[in-house]
């Protein structure tokens, strides 16, 4: 058996997650510890925008380049954003259809996009698992 | 105490919403589409209303028979329990003049009468939504008023519907308008022989009603306009699966309530008239100074009438003129504060536009630069329109335009403090 394999569950390598979190989708800032992360996982942390629209494809890069194991963001429920395109935007930004784009090179499978209301803590938490499960051994 | 009262309004707004979504999906659920679908429903006025054009009549004596007679074939109709009648197995077809009118004409006139009833519901649907979820306020102040002028225009045209058809209803109604009207101190009799086209009903009144029907419907394309203008991008279409619904709710309404004009020898022969018509249907012709006992009120658009008739003119006044400054009003109070209004930086701006086609407000400008320069543009920011939102710092691939309180420096910063504790 491997090392990896054989490793329980605590020496398990800690991964960082950060996540671009929209202030009006899912109810943030009642779901972080005092050090900006997630109380229901701490591997994750966040920054609150007041858009997705406002985030930059070149901060997720940022956050990748700097050790972060993958990035996100989290808008407004599709259809629904509070300031009408933002999550629209961001995820033309990160598809590649508008400008700024993510640059060619950054690996984008670390990159995730969410679009919740404000009513939706549980399925976000559940997303990010997934999201965190599928960039595991990249 | 209002702003809590408007994160409860848009708590049960979200929920109500996400319940929905259940049934429909999210990309289909038609709550998100509240602003597309009264235009949508309106395009269903447009078609039918200019098919209606082409054989109303406008004077005293031709409208209701040329209403009459665009309705007259065929028609089927339902027994008191709701079932379509049938005899032989075969739909009855109520037919007043058989010989005569437009095959369907009264399947048009329905989706006329339906679509106005959907239009209405939409643009209350629509304006009660936009409030609930505080999108009303602040720099979203013009869609807002024009929003409430596009209500107000939706309703005057849809009762100048009701009085075209010049039925007994009709003529009560407009001697209702008058009193309402005449209830204004000083300018009330103008305004009454304004709205009748002059000192008595004559045919010029039917034409005056005709014009406020046809240019009300027009005005509200301009209306729609400044409804539209500072919105980058307007979703103005539903999703096709919205569409299709709304469609066929149209569309069956039409086809099994048509709007017929209801005689007593109809009622006659199908008793069962005399119940439905409340929905479908338009009175015998009118009769100069004969009133109708009872008015048949809808439920979108004669609800004026309806309080007119409970309080009296002068309270209907005070009482429909405070909803209206009210409505006027409300995105003007509570005043947020505006401190992260998003700011040019001149030095880096290349005029690359991206910020002003993103701008989901229509709050940046591109404006030439002094000559010499090395870029030919600059983006310039309208404080006023700007949400604050930040979207334009994300358009912008040159850190030339930000949010003075959440910087993409201090952002960047951040993310590389997190990422020093987490690691």
């Amino acid at each position: 058996m491997s090392e990896l394999q054989s490793a329980s569950p605590s020496e398990k390598k800690k991964r960082v997650i950060v996540g671009f979190v929209c202030e009006r989708s899912i109810p943030i800032h009642d779901m972080l510890d005092a050090h900006q992360a997630l109380l229901d996982d701490p591997e994750t942390k966040i920054i609150i925008l007041p858009c997705s629209g406002m985030v930059k494809p070149t901060q997720m890069e940022l956050a990748l380049a700097n050790g972060a194991d993958a990035t996100f963001v989290c808008g407004c429920a599709m259809n629904d954003c509070h300031y009408r395109t933002g999550n629209i935007m961001i995820r033309e930004r990160l598809e590649g259809e508008r400008n700024p784009k993510l640059r060619k090179s950054t690996d984008k499978r670390k990159v995730g996009m969410f679009f919740f209301t404000m009513k939706d803590k549980r399925p976000f938490l559940e997303a990010l698992a997934q999201f965190k499960a599928s960039t595991e051994n990249l | 105490m209002y702003k809590k009262f408007l994160s409860l309004t848009k708590n049960l707004t979200v929920s109500l919403e996400k319940g929905l979504n259940f049934l429909t999906t999210q990309e289909n659920n038609p709550l998100y589409f509240h602003g597309a679908l009264p235009l949508y429903t309106f395009w269903f006025l447009i078609f039918s209303g200019i098919m209606l054009w082409m054989y109303y009549i406008p004077t005293l004596d031709r409208a209701w028979t040329s209403v009459n007679y665009i309705t007259s074939l065929p028609v089927l109709l339902k027994d008191a329990s709701g079932q379509l009648l049938l005899k032989n197995g075969s739909p009855v077809v109520a037919a007043i003049s058989p010989a005569t009118g437009i095959p369907y004409g009264a399947v048009v006139r329905g989706i006329h009468r339906w679509g106005a009833a959907a239009m209405m519901i939409t643009t209350l649907l629509h304006m009660l939504r936009v409030y609930f979820t505080d999108r009303h306020r602040s720099w979203r102040w013009l869609p807002w008023v024009s929003g409430v002028l596009l209500l107000m225009f939706v309703l005057f045209v849809g009762i100048t519907g009701y009085l075209l058809v010049w039925d007994a209803r009709a003529y009560s109604l407009v001697v209702s308008t008058q009193a309402w009207l005449e209830a204004v101190p000083l300018i009330g009799q103008g305004l009454s022989n304004f709205f009748i086209g002059g000192d008595a009903i004559r045919d010029f009144t039917l034409t005056r009603f005709f014009f406020f029907h046809i240019g009300g419907a027009t005005f509200i394309f301009w209306l729609i306009w400044m409804h539209f203008i500072r919105l980058n991008e307007p979703v103005v279409t539903p999703s096709r699966a919205v569409n299709f619904l709304t469609l066929g709710f149209i569309l069956v309404a039409a086809g099994v309530y048509p709007a017929v004009n209801v005689t007593n020898n109809l009622i006659a022969q199908y008793p069962v008239l005399a119940v439905d018509k409340a929905f479908i249907a338009s009175d015998a012709p009118a009769q100069i100074g004969h009133l109708v006992e009872v008015i048949r009120y809808d439920a979108w658009y004669l609800f004026p009438y309806y309080l007119i008739e409970k309080v009296g003119v002068n309270w209907a006044w005070i009482i429909l003129g405070g909803a209206t400054i009210l409505l006027f009003v409300a995105p003007f109070y509570p005043k947020d504060r505006r401190e992260n209004i998003a700011e040019v930086v001149e030095a880096k701006c290349t005029g690359c536009t991206f910020c002003s086609l993103d701008c989901p407000f229509e709050a940046i400008t591109m404006q030439e630069r002094a000559p010499g320069s090395k870029f030919k543009l600059i983006a310039v920011v309208f404080a006023p329109r700007c949400s604050e939102c930040g979207i334009c710092v994300g358009a912008c691939p040159f850190q030339a335009i930000e949010l003075p309180n959440t910087h993409s420096k201090t952002i960047d910063a951040d993310v590389l403090a997190l990422l020093k504790t987490g690691a």
